[in-house]
């Protein structure tokens, strides 16, 4: 009787996308170790019974070296051995690498079921498996899938009942490579194959010269890309279907509402020049909504879109062994890299991320990094659309304030905490082209994930501040603030408001400065700051459970020190 | 026959690993990644000149950080 099914195998074998072929339900998917940082749960129907099937993260074998394998392991000891299954996902372009987790399993007396996944993939790269040699060598079922497209998963399901336990014993991993190379001898036949432009641009993506420059014209096109689509939507769809089709409607149905008091100030705002104008008047139906879908919303498709493709062919691993070197230098590694590209979209999945990090120092370093450094895409769009009209130099500007603290805090940090940075050591995976609809799906998903998280938190925050603004209860805050704000910051004392909602949103926060009239220089420093200050609330949760309360503090001292500094040393620079 | 560590050797050179320094951990770790005592690799690329070693070990490409390539003591072929 199977009470649950876990679904087990090494690194970037693609058992997040056998787990959403079984049970339904989605999950994000990349190609590169690690994309599993939590726990995904689901049900399949298994004749008439519903089982839970378990995606485990990925494990080179049961003897767990790191944060995550531990996980694995422990998980797979909860229920005894007789009432669960172990669904063995394997990556059949590499075969022997993976046995060595299967034959440990087998030893182990668990229920396996072999699944042979990306058997498509293995025949284009000319490697040949007798699957029926192997089910017969290892007495166990083994199913070739391609779990992409769905092939194989219905056997898959099918066969699930014939694992059985029979434990044998046990083998070190030296003796366990010997009798693996045995079965690969009897089982696999290579054809050997001219490489393909595919294995050239894999070979030269990871060589100093050609990687280099590889590495530069794909992060020059990414942000090209992002920059000139997220335009292009807001330029072709969203102003376009605000200004002429929203604008109007609201202006038609507030027409009637002769008086002007609180409902009105809170849904529409203030008229600027009897006119709605989105980017000044402050309203829950007016500014919120135009800040999220018409200047957020563009770019996080844009940036999203950029960001799954190169997940999914598998580049970042590539860029990972580029920045190893400078990385060290502030006590990370090049895999940090991921992290810090998923805060670039939103600093929560950053943050979860640095889970692939080992040592706590490593997670503190990158997390206040992320947090500090790291502007999320929304920041971006609005930095973007506030800054951009007075010339790049601005936004750049922001960018090399930020890369440079990113810089001299790592250092900082990697001299002075005490603690250990462990060694980089990453498989590369080969560049794979998923099919299109993978990369729409998990697109959706992201993008699902953003609204669902933000719009709520926009619309409130803008009838909170509305309420605090008609009622004047600000007056207070600012008065308290204000010397430091003017005095050291050299920003209009209102500026405190939205800093203090930087609290709550970024996006909506550099929109609070928005009718405030502020010069170039000021924006600039404001925007800096609110990229530096504290992260949003939602950053604020997964940074406590991330580095427990000790570790939130002092990521948080030294958030409050640097704005402090960075804030009063641009206002010297930039305004006197 | 020559003992040196897998950051002396040059790129695309053939080598066999003699012995991993460094303790049963990072070992442990090769070994399950498939890198062990007798099995023979292909350096692939060293960037820059403290940066990791990316090596070849049967169909799996590797990235290893500059230490820990250190650590792993080949016979050149």
């Amino acid at each position: 009787m199977i009470k649950k099914i876990y679904l087990i195998g090494n690194p970037n074998v693609g058992k997040s996308v056998v787990f959403s072929r079984l049970t339904g339900v989605q999950v994000i998917s990349s190609n590169y170790p690690g994309t599993t940082v939590e726990i995904a749960k689901g049900y399949l129907i298994l004749g008439q019974e519903k089982v839970e099937v378990v995606d485990l993260p990925g494990t080179y074998s049961l003897d767990p070296t790191s944060g995550a394998e531990e996980v694995a392991v422990s998980l797979l000891k909860e229920l005894p051995k007789d009432q669960i299954a172990v669904i063995n996902i394997i990556d059949s372009t590499n075969l022997e690498r993976n046995l060595l987790l299967t034959v440990q399993l087998i030893e182990e007396g668990y229920p396996v079921v072999l699944c042979m996944n990306m058997c498509d993939d293995a025949g284009h790269r000319g490697v040949y498996i007798d699957f029926a040699k192997l089910e017969e060598l290892l007495k166990i079922p083994v199913i070739a899938t391609c779990a992409l497209t769905g092939q194989g998963i219905k056997l898959l399901t099918e066969r699930i009942n014939e694992a059985i336990s029979a434990p044998k014993p046990g083998l070190t991993h030296q003796d366990r490579w010997l009798e693996i190379g045995k079965i690969i001898e009897q089982v696999q036949r290579l054809e050997h194959r001219h490489h393909t432009f595919r294995e050239i641009l894999e070979d030269a993506s990871v060589r100093p010269v050609t990687g280099l420059i590889m590495a530069v014209g794909i992060i020059y096109a990414a942000f090209k890309f992002v920059r000139f689509a997220g335009e292009g939507i807001i330029s072709r769809i969203t102003d376009p279907l605000f200004m002429n089709i929203y604008r109007p409607l609201l202006e038609k149905l507030s027409a009637p509402w002769q008086e002007k008091g609180f409902f009105f100030h809170l849904l529409i705002g203030d008229l600027i020049s009897g006119k709605i104008d989105f980017k000044q008047s402050l309203g829950v139906l007016t500014t919120a909504p135009y800040i999220e879908f018409g200047m957020v919303l563009p770019y996080v498709i844009s940036f999203y879109f950029i960001l799954c493709l190169l997940e999914d062919i598998g580049y970042l691993p590539r860029l990972a062994v580029l920045l190893d070197n400078l990385l060290h230098r502030l006590g990370l590694h090049g895999y940090a890299v991921i992290p810090v590209l998923l805060g670039f979209g939103c600093n929560v999945p950053g943050i979860l991320s640095t889970r692939v990090l080992e040592s706590k120092r490593e997670r503190f370093i990158a997390c206040t990094i992320i947090s500090i450094g790291v502007p999320c895409v929304p920041l971006q769009a609005m930095i973007f659309g506030l800054l951009g009209k007075f010339g790049g130099w601005y936004v750049s500007g922001v960018y090399l304030v930020l890369f440079a603290l990113v810089i001299i805090l790592g250092v900082i940090l990697n001299r002075t905490l005490t603690g250990y940075s462990p060694e980089f050591l990453l498989e590369i995976p080969p560049y794979r082209f998923p099919p299109l609809l993978m990369l729409w799906k998990k697109l959706y998903l992201r993008i699902k994930g953003f609204l669902v998280e933000a719009l709520p938190v926009v619309l409130l925050g803008v009838c909170f501040i509305n309420i605090l603004l008609y009622f004047k209860l600000f007056d207070f805050v600012t008065a308290i603030f204000a010397p430091v704000i003017h005095g050291l910051f050299g920003l209009p004392k209102e500026a405190v408001v939205a800093l203090a909602i930087g609290f709550l949103r970024k996006d909506v926060a550099v929109g609070m400065l928005m009718p405030l009239g502020l010069t170039a220089n000021q924006l600039f420093i404001g925007a800096t700051l609110l990229a530096i200050s504290f992260p949003c609330i939602a950053s604020f949760v997964v940074l406590a459970k991330e580095l427990g309360i000790k570790g939130l503090i002092k990521s948080t001292a030294i958030m409050v020190t640097i704005s402090i500094i960075v804030g009063s040393a641009l206002h010297f620079l930039v305004l006197h | 026959m020559k003992k040196t560590s897998l950051v002396q050797i040059k790129a695309d050179e053939k080598a066999k690993v003699l012995e991993i320094l460094g303790g049963t951990n990072l070992e442990s770790k090769l070994l399950s990644m498939g890198v062990y005592k007798g099995k023979q690799v292909v350096k692939l690329s060293h960037i820059g000149l403290k940066g990791p070693v990316v090596i070849k070990s049967g169909r799996s490409i590797l990235a290893l950080g500059h230490s820990v390539a250190e650590k792993i003591i080949v016979e050149k072929e």
